[in-house]
């Protein structure tokens, strides 16, 4: 009896942890039905890699179990991860094919990174804020996310050395889009960025180069909820 | 009457009024304005407060007065000097911005209402406690209050150009502590001794080691400092606000750049006031021949033809300035009211921007713009002024904030100070829902409609970028040439046309498209002069700011509220238009706490019994009439004066001052319902009299020196502020008459009122204007003449 006990408290932090596990899992199917797929996804590598990424475990443990809210959540730094629905969106809208090379600006927690990661084959992320960079290279790296290769600079450079893009896609709003950023696009390449202040309104802006042409669209506004940073 | 006694409530009364503005200007820096407002709003509700305590206990107060005045008074120096100290470093992480997300904030913020009240709520009792126990001379010791109250507003002004925020409440709060002492009695000598010497100590501590201000993670500061290596290289204080220059390594202004920019965008340094941007250090020197802002839409005047003569409205630290001066401009009027941008852009920073301010074709006017056009006797041939709104909206932050720039008198006087072939030139971001673009543009077509253009499409044009538009209106119609080099210019800069005369179909989103292309729907709808319709069907408000309803940025429309709701949810809707919504809660709270307060003492006096009618609504039309009046002058001097502070500084101390001397002469008349009648109704009378002759008296002369305006400033108010002293010091006397118990009753009625007016009156003049504000102020006046008819 005694040995039965001990065996069932021995097992009890696995089967919590597979339990876990699965509540987890649970809560992201609902995420990908209700925020992703009944919006209007209709990208099937995009759901697919949605319905993969352990989103949970990109953000700050205090925020575990708001991980699949449709809401973005605080990271630290005064940084969010986005949206669900926004993370789905604006890679949608990129159309990444397999032999894509995608650059991000804003690694974050590495999350949005690791979803097009699922899709394409070589992932370039920049994250400005040291501390954070270094998180996401660490997290990414431990989740076996290999075709994701993190830089802490200023991503106002773009990363030349790995250029040209297929895709860009940044994460933080800006007040100009980087000129660099431009030139680093291939020709046909889609650039996505939010346009606004990260507090109130924004709006996904989609850039592609034509040629010698550049044109825009305003996709549509994106509201950010603010919130206090977790390091407070 | 003992000397000792009015100097005492002469020096409380300025620690009031200055602690005031000085916890004013802090909030602003920490949070934003119209938070610090509402704070204040509230915490002023002490006045009220303490009238009701006075009223309950008043005989417990009376039989210990001696004692109690100093206590009182030594002891809201003490919580002044502890008020911020306590705010910031216990609740420094109050956010007005999360206040609609966290509910914890809500709480936090209840704490910090509280803690503001308390020294307001000492002092307010103390000078409460003064007026019932000398009512008799009430004439006199009012007459103490109002003179120190009116150099408060100075003192304050004083302090804040001489030292940071965070020192000011230890100097303001050794005032009461001084006042406490003057009183002291023998009695309890060494207590007294005791608690001032610790207040002093403690004042003074944090004057020496003021404690640091805790800024909302909102605001543009906050977020420039998370950039690598950021740090605040220089700060200068003033009661402008606490201008800081930051600098990182990733610092790059060039809001709205066009994609046809390939080159390097240089790092600079980045002017910021009271936690807000403010502007760049502009990267330019004398030899450029190009600048970052060519390739933006406000650039487009430059494309079309040669500008010698331009005025920069609101010049900032000089982007626009530069952009001219690149263009040969050959006079460039830079008119800029904030003096320590203005100083440190002309002397420390000078050098690394290559003495722009100091340019020979260069004048700075550190002025009010609305001010310079009205006096400016020149033609030019492009006015421009900075990007409306923030990058990304505001959330109606500023709704509140009048912008006379903006106004429908302003935009009619920069048309007459255009030169023939002149051309006013504004930009704002697209904000969505889109507000400022369609506010602009309704505001241009009733100006080319009032000046009487023919056809108004060759005089009116608009291009948008990827974030931008700019709207540009030409005084003589648009040559083809002229349209040629616009389409031309857009072509380049991969900008597209919104108006422009012979519009082709997708000219307006060949290079930047939008999903959602209702934009264009109701450019059309305001262009085809059909605006009406809109005005009334949009979600937000768009009709024209004027000078009587100076609010531009106020685009909230409460009928519009459910429909808002509906369609961006519950918790965004703050976010739209969170300025006036934070009015309206401040009003309500505020309202609900003053009937409170007003009824309260009822239980210990009684209900039943005549007068009380009378005394509240006499009082009640005296507190609101009052500071209506005070408020609405601010305001009708900013233009007159050229700035904010010269205006609030000349009326409240000319208000002030002389109500004082109103109130000392009071003293000789027989507080009797006749007098009452006349003094109330003298200033209604005064009111509507200044609701039809101040425009003109102002419009004639504020072409004179500055000093001579002051002066006349004075001269204008002393008249109405004379006969404004007398009605309350003579309703207390008359009260106390009638039955005592009443006079403090009667004072928590007017600090209540008082206190409502403040919050009432920016809702009347948001929702109808300045005169309407005026109005009431007659009819407040006029409500304290009709309950003495018949008396």
């Amino acid at each position: 009896m005694l040995r039965k006990a001990i065996c069932i408290l021995l097992l009890f932090p696995v089967l919590s942890f597979a339990d876990d596990q699965n509540e987890r899992e649970r809560e992201r199917e609902r995420m990908v039905e209700r925020q992703i797929v009944n919006r209007g996804i209709e990208h099937g590598p995009t759901i697919e890699a949605m319905r993969t990424v352990p989103r949970h475990l990109f953000v700050p443990d205090a925020q575990k179990r708001n991980a699949y809210n449709d809401s973005p959540l605080p990271i630290g730094h005064g940084q969010t991860i986005s949206q669900p629905y926004i993370v789905a969106y604006m890679t949608e809208v990129i159309r990444p094919e397999t032999d894509y090379r995608v650059l991000e600006i804003g690694a974050g927690s590495g999350y949005h990174a690791a979803v097009i990661s699922k899709i394409v084959d070589e992932v370039y992320t920049i994250e400005i804020i040291p501390e954070l960079g270094q998180s996401a290279r660490e997290r990414l790296a431990r989740l076996g996310f290999d075709n994701v290769e993190v830089k802490i600079a200023d991503g106002y450079h773009g990363w030349e050395e790995h250029a040209p893009f297929d895709a860009i896609v940044v994460t933080a709003a800006a007040e100009h889009i980087p000129p660099p950023l431009v030139e680093q696009l291939k020709d046909g390449g889609k650039m996505i960025i939010p346009v606004g202040s990260p507090f109130f309104t924004q709006q996904l802006t989609l850039v592609e180069k034509r040629g010698e042409e550049i044109r825009t669209r305003n996709l549509m506004p994106v509201r950010f909820v603010p919130f206090r940073r977790a390091d407070d | 009457m003992q000397k000792r006694l009015l100097i005492s409530v002469g020096l409380l009364s300025v620690a009031i009024i200055a602690i005031q503005l000085v916890l004013m200007q802090i909030l602003s820096i920490t949070q934003w304005y119209h938070f610090a407002y509402m704070v204040i709003s509230v915490a002023m509700l002490g006045f009220g407060f303490s009238g009701t305590v006075l009223a309950i206990a008043r005989q417990w107060f009376l039989d210990r007065a001696e004692t109690v005045i100093p206590l009182l008074m030594i002891l809201s120096g003490l919580t002044m000097a502890l008020v911020i100290p306590v705010t910031q470093s216990l609740l420094g992480g109050f956010d007005m911005y999360l206040l609609f997300v966290d509910t914890s904030q809500v709480w936090l913020l209840i704490v910090t209402y509280l803690i503001y009240l308390i020294p307001f709520f000492l002092a307010a009792l103390a000078i409460g406690l003064i007026f019932v126990k000398y009512v008799a001379n009430i004439g006199t010791v009012y007459f103490a209050n109002l003179i120190g109250s009116g150099l408060g507003g100075i003192v304050a002004i004083v302090f804040l150009w001489t030292y940071f925020p965070n020192q000011l409440p230890g100097f303001v709060a050794l005032l009461p502590v001084a006042a406490g002492l003057l009183l002291i009695t023998k009695k309890y000598r060494r207590a007294f001794a005791a608690l001032s010497s610790l207040s002093i100590i403690i004042a003074v501590f944090f004057i020496a080691r003021p404690v640091d201000l805790t800024v909302s993670e909102y605001k543009s500061i906050s977020y420039t400092m998370d950039l690598p290596g950021a740090v605040v290289e220089d700060e200068r204080v003033s009661p402008h606000g606490l201008v800081q220059v930051v600098s990182s390594d990733a610092l790059r202004h060039a809001p709205g750049l066009s994609l046809a920019y390939t080159g390097e965008i240089p790092v600079r340094k980045a002017v910021f006031n009271n936690g807000e941007w403010f502007g760049p250090l502009v990267a330019w020197t004398r030899e450029d021949t190009t600048h970052l802002m060519d390739y933006s839409t406000t650039a487009l005047p430059f494309n079309t033809g040669y500008r010698e003569n331009v005025l920069v409205i609101n010049a900032g630290t000089g982007t626009d300035v530069s952009l001219a001066l690149t263009h040969n401009a050959q006079n460039v009027a830079a008119v800029e009211p904030n003096i320590p941008v203005i100083s440190m852009m002309m002397d420390e920073y000078a050098a690394e921007i290559d003495s722009l301010f100091h340019h020979p074709a260069v004048r700075v006017q550190t002025l009010e713009p609305r001010t310079y056009l009205k006096i400016t006797r020149e033609q030019y041939d492009l006015i421009t002024m900075p990007t409306i709104d923030a990058f990304g909206g505001t959330a109606g932050l500023y709704a509140l904030q009048e912008q006379y720039t903006l106004t429908r008198e302003a935009f009619s006087e920069m048309w007459h100070r255009l030169s023939p072939d002149g051309m006013i030139s504004i930009t704002s971001w697209m904000d969505y829902p889109v507000r400022n673009p369609l506010k602009i543009l309704a505001t241009l077509m009733e100006l080319l409609e009032n000046e009487g253009v023919d056809s108004i499409e060759d005089h009116l044009v608009a291009i948008r970028s990827w974030g931008t538009v700019s709207f540009f209106v030409k005084r003589t119609p648009l040559t083809a040439d002229e349209i040629d080099s616009i389409r031309q210019f857009c072509r380049t800069m991969f900008f597209d046309p919104v108006i422009l005369p012979d519009l082709q179909e997708g000219e307006r989103t060949h290079y930047n498209d939008i999903e959602d292309r209702s934009f264009f729907n109701y450019v059309d709808e305001i262009l085809a002069s059909d605006r009406e319709q809109l005005f009334r069907d949009y979600d937000f408000h768009l009709r024209p700011a004027s000078d009587n309803r100076p609010y531009f940025s106020q685009f909230l429309r409460w009928e519009s509220l459910p429909h808002l709701r509906e369609l961006f949810g519950d918790q965004a809707v703050p976010f739209l238009e969170v300025g006036y919504l934070v009015v309206a809660v401040t009003f309500i709270q505020i309202f609900v706490a003053a009937v409170v307060l007003i009824l309260l003492p009822l239980f210990r006096i009684g209900f039943k019994g005549t007068g009380k009618m009378w005394t509240v609504l006499y009082f009640s039309g005296l507190g609101l009439g009052f500071m209506f009046i005070e408020i609405v002058l601010i305001q009708r001097f900013i233009l007159y004066l050229g700035h904010p502070i010269y205006s609030a500084a000349t009326v409240i101390t000319a208000l002030l001052i002389c109500s004082g001397v109103g109130s000392y002469v009071s003293s000789r008349f027989q507080a009797s319902p006749r007098i009452l009648r006349r003094a109330a109704g003298i200033v209604a009378g005064f009111t509507l009299l200044y609701i039809l002759i101040l425009p003109f008296l102002l419009e004639w002369t504020i072409g004179l020196p500055l000093i001579v305006k002051g002066l006349l400033s004075f001269l204008i108010i002393a008249p109405p502020a004379f006969f404004m002293g007398m009605p309350f010091p003579l309703g207390l006397r008359y009260v106390s008459s009638r039955n005592e118990s009443h006079v403090p009753w009667a004072w928590g009625i007017n600090g209540c009122m008082s206190v409502v007016s403040t919050a009432l009156a920016t809702i009347i003049a948001v929702e109808f204007g300045f005169v309407v504000v005026m109005v009431c102020a007659a009819v407040a006046y006029g409500v304290a003449v009709v309950v003495n008819a018949g008396r």
